[in-house]
């Protein structure tokens, strides 16, 4: 498994400190943040491209910290893949092996497995040039597993992609990492494919690690409100954990019942996800622990599979809903329309007010 | 529209020019002065020195730039800002001069005792071959630190990752991928030294069958009035830099990665 302890690394003049996480065998797990976060300074210290200034990078017990990369035994894929131009499909595959005088014998089965499972085994007498985008990807993937090493490391490599594309090396990836057994740390700004392909997350904000965890409890309950913005939450609200009990938020209309909050009394932010802000009609029956907001839609997007509503509050607060297509087709939601939302105490939770929200 | 057109003008000026002054050789072109020429043994003598110190003068200088461009091109280190500025002295400094700063140098004690004890420089072949190393190595540098840059680094990290040793991905992946840029920057270094003249004349001098090179047999041929031979000689040194033109924009014309 790999152990990441208290490490700090510079990169020209950004500093990533205090970085800690472990990654247990078989598992995959993403680093996320904004740009210029340290992902890719924390990804760069594990591969060896950059020196660690302080901590350690443990891997299944032994330090890597002053290893050269070439006896670290990684796999790598970069954002540009980094695939040899000069060489074909196959010479790309082997170039480990030749590198490190392993035997033909010794990893041709592999190497079979790992084409066949990606499909690639028609292309290994092709130059890089003449491959598609996919195919690239896959041969990428191929080049660095075929070394079967102990830690993968994705940097980002499926950025350039279609959707389409994208979901169907996802599940590649998925699968070779269940056939495989493989660890992966993998960097993204893509919430969907973390979420997708990791079974934890870390978030870096600013050169710092702002949260570490299962992807569902990091999801749900952001730690900051940096962590929240970054995860896509803009029901952001100044509230006030009191000392009774519940919260108080002026702008969601006073007194609200919040599920499971552990905050001490005091300054904080209220918070629920998009998805959670339920649509109501002024007909329907009050529901136990839901807080309802009569208001006017500001905006409304159909995206497609989902859709997106802009809700101003009469309180106030300007709400983003976001709702099933086929849920704004029954309600007949106009841009103007009068409406109700209904905010469940089970959705709604607190986020300490150490940063701003906006 | 206009501008355009002033711009392509311009342009077709400039070959014109060039072009014209070669053409105008042809005024005293004398076909049997030509071949006579171009048959002495003092002419082959000429081209057999030249092509020798050239490349001899262009082998070492590539042994020396292609590390030092190479590290250029992939590290920070201390006095790299200043060596960066170095290569840019051949440029601005006239080969003249630079090739009396040489002959100085071996008239100080260090230089002399070089001289006596290492190799004789002065008025010798190892001058010639000193003069032209020391005018192209910056040059050299400059091509290759530029064929370096084309290969990202990248590629070299991911070699890493793949077992290689520094060495083995230099070799196998980074030297590979620059070999156009390389092939070119050893083609124009070698033309340039082929055409060196100031700096050969002051540390080799212009002594006939000894340290006459071609510029420098051009030289003492004007200096005799011997025009149609002068011309001879010229159009002997055009062709050979002519072609090793062709043959570099050939090669950097083509893909880096093809």
């Amino acid at each position: 498994m790999l152990e990441i302890e208290d490490l700090t690394a510079q990169a020209g003049g950004f500093r990533l400190g205090g970085v800690s996480l472990a990654v247990a065998e078989g598992e995959c797990h993403a680093v996320l943040g904004p740009s210029g976060s340290g992902k890719s300074t924390l990804l760069n210290a594990v591969l060896g491209t950059l020196p660690v200034v302080s901590g350690r990078v443990l891997l299944f017990g032994e330090d890597l910290t002053r290893l050269p990369i070439e006896r670290r035994h990684l796999g790598y894929v970069p954002q540009h893949l980094g695939l040899f131009p000069h060489l074909t499909v196959l010479d790309n595959l082997t170039y480990s092996a030749r590198a490190r005088r392993v035997p033909e014998a010794e990893y041709r089965p592999l190497l079979d497995r790992l084409t066949e499972i990606t499909g690639i085994g028609a292309l290994l007498d092709r130059r890089i040039a003449t491959l598609s985008g996919g195919e690239r990807q896959r041969v990428a993937l191929v080049r660095a597993l075929a070394a079967n090493p102990r830690l993968v490391l994705l940097d980002e490599p499926f950025t350039a992609l279609n959707e389409s594309l994208r979901r169907e090396l996802w599940w590649l990836v998925k699968d070779l990492q269940r056939e495989r057994g493989l660890t992966v740390l993998m960097v993204t700004h893509d919430l969907t494919e973390a979420h997708f392909l990791a079974e934890r997350i870390t978030v870096l904000i600013d050169g710092r690690q702002a949260q570490s965890g299962d992807k569902h409890a990091v999801y749900r309950r952001p730690a900051n409100t940096a962590v929240a913005r970054f995860l896509g939450l803009k029901n952001l609200f100044p509230a006030r954990v009191l000392e009774a009990g519940g919260v108080d938020c002026p702008l969601l209309g006073g007194r609200i019942g919040v599920t499971g909050s552990t905050l001490p009394a005091g300054e904080a932010w209220l918070a629920i996800r998009a998805e959670h802000v339920a649509l109501r009609t002024p007909a329907d029956p009050p529901r136990e622990g839901e807080t309802r907001l009569n208001g006017r839609f500001e905006a409304v997007l159909d995206l497609g599979e989902s859709a997106l509503l802009r809700f101003r509050a009469a309180t106030g607060a300007v709400l983003e809903v976001r709702c099933g297509s086929r849920v704004l087709r029954k309600y007949r939601l106009q841009p103007g329309d009068a409406g109700v939302v209904g905010l469940p105490a089970n959705d709604l939770f607190v986020i300490p007010a150490t940063t701003p929200a906006a | 529209m206009k501008g355009l057109r002033a711009s392509i003008a311009a342009a077709l000026l400039v070959l014109a020019l060039y072009a014209g002054l070669i053409v105008s050789l042809a005024w005293f072109l004398d076909g049997a002065i030509l071949r006579e020429t171009l048959l002495s043994e003092r002419t082959l003598f000429s081209v057999r020195l030249s092509l020798l110190a050239a490349t001899l003068a262009t082998v070492l200088a590539l042994l020396l730039a292609i590390p030092a461009a190479y590290a250029l091109s992939r590290h920070r280190f201390p006095g790299r800002e200043a060596t960066e500025t170095v290569l840019e002295f051949p440029i601005i400094v006239s080969p003249a001069a630079l090739g009396a700063i040489l002959l100085i140098f071996f008239n100080n004690p260090l230089g002399e005792w070089i001289q006596e004890n290492v190799l004789y420089f002065v008025f010798g072949f190892a001058g010639i071959v000193l003069a032209q190393f020391v005018t192209v190595l910056g040059l050299a540098v400059r091509m290759l630190k530029a064929a370096f840059d084309e290969v990202p680094v990248e590629l070299e990290t991911v070699a890493r990752t793949l077992g290689a040793s520094p060495w083995h991905g230099f070799f196998t992946i980074t030297l590979p991928l620059a070999k156009n840029g390389l092939i070119a920057a050893f083609i124009l270094t070698w033309a340039k030294a082929l055409g060196e003249f100031g700096a050969t004349l002051m540390v080799a001098g212009s002594m006939a069958m000894r340290t006459e090179t071609l510029p420098i047999a051009i030289y003492l041929r004007l200096s005799n009035a011997d025009l149609e031979g002068t011309v001879a000689l010229i159009l002997i040194l055009v062709t050979i830099g002519l072609t090793a033109l062709y043959v570099a924009r050939r090669l950097l014309g083509k893909a880096a990665y093809a």
